[in-house]
């Protein structure tokens, strides 16, 4: 029993660590693209783990694969709206300086 | 554990709040949007640790129903600004 | 024989969800049932079966593999926030795809978003491209690498992968 507790403790932790991480790329990277990279990958992370920890603690089977189902909806929200934003902002930068083909 | 939990929670708040001021700033709508996916993650996360801390199962539909509409918000955003069907403006 | 099989499986995949959704509760499910009938039959006239099906085994294979990525993906983006020089160069390639139009296309797009350094951008026809934190990483390779995997998951092969790769513009 103290075994699981401390493993969910831990989980927890990182998860939050990862989250605030997440919440400093928004200040600290450049641009909206990048921003938007910090939030997809570190937050989806501190979100899995987060989850994880209380997986370990759910009272039944169905309410284990209602966590998992929220997990998936929440993973493929976050890829979509990524490739929404980024399209978007994208989109907006050519309006803007038609010509400047922005690769490097 | 539920002290744990609610420490947890209230950390993720504060994240949230912290983001906020990024929301604030801006500059773009675009970085103002972030904030539909952040709520997408932190705000789901949020959800279910509240839901086990304070044992009341229905915050798990909350965080359900928030996720989806997370990205509904962002199509909503995204079809002012780029054309959805393909052909972008 | 094949529709009869798609069409029951998604079925059962459906009734699983409605049972997760009501936390195992058995009061609604006759209205449960009639929800899922409707929600087949739209399924079936959205995504006819047999255009492109998933194998079981490769797919298992396929969400570890991209497990494991997507905790490397959140390790990597964290490091480089955490380090005083932020190391990034971002920029913008452009990639040609081998896979056929389609669920196929749009899963590697998707799975990409949450894989180490790359975010799809825009999808059109068969031409992606990626917006990369650190375009000093060997993205190419990487893209293909998952490109083969998404291939194995829907049982197609990709011979000419190597023929056609390239697109860096």
């Amino acid at each position: 029993m103290e075994i699981t507790q401390l493993i969910q403790g831990f989980l927890l932790i990182a998860g939050c660590v990862f989250f605030a991480v997440g919440t400093l790329g928004l200040f600290r990277f450049p641009d909206t693209l990048t921003r938007i990279h910090a939030l997809t990958k570190v937050d989806n992370l501190g979100l899995g783990l987060i989850l994880l920890a209380l997986l370990l603690g759910v009272p039944s089977l169905a309410v284990g694969m209602k966590v998992v189902l929220i997990w998936l909806v929440a993973l493929a929200a976050s890829a979509t709206s990524a490739h929404l934003i980024a399209r978007a902002v994208r989109s907006q930068d050519r309006g803007r300086s038609e010509g400047r083909e922005s690769h490097d | 554990m539920t002290l744990m939990l609610n420490a947890v929670a209230a950390f993720l708040l504060l994240t949230l709040l912290v983001a906020l001021v990024r929301i604030w700033i801006g500059p773009t709508p675009s970085d103002r949007m972030l904030a539909s996916q952040l709520f997408g993650t932190t705000g789901v996360a949020l959800l279910l640790v509240l839901a086990e801390a304070q044992a009341s199962p229905a915050l798990r539909d909350v965080a359900l129903v928030l996720a989806l509409l997370s990205v509904l918000a962002i199509v909503g955003f995204v079809t002012r600004v780029v054309r959805i069907d393909g052909k972008e403006s | 024989m094949r529709t009869v099989t798609t069409i029951s499986g998604r079925m059962i995949l459906l009734l699983l969800v409605w049972w997760t959704l009501t936390e195992g509760d058995p009061s609604g499910i006759g209205f449960g049932l009639v929800i899922v009938i409707l929600v087949t039959a739209i399924s079936v006239r959205l995504f006819p079966p047999g255009t492109a099906r998933i194998r079981p085994m490769p797919f298992c294979l396929f969400v570890l593999f991209f497990a494991g990525r997507s905790v490397t993906a959140g390790i990597d983006v964290a490091r480089r926030l955490l380090s005083p020089s932020l190391p990034v160069s971002p920029g913008f390639l452009t990639f040609h795809l081998n896979l056929p139009e389609g669920g196929p296309r749009w899963l590697l797009a998707n799975t990409l978003s949450l894989m180490p350094g790359t975010l799809s951008v825009s999808l059109d026809g068969a031409r992606l491209d990626l917006h990369c934190l650190d375009t000093r990483d060997p993205i190419e390779a990487d893209v293909r690498a998952v490109e083969q995997k998404v291939a194995r998951v829907f049982g197609l092969s990709l011979e000419d992968s190597a023929a056609r790769a390239g697109g860096k513009e």
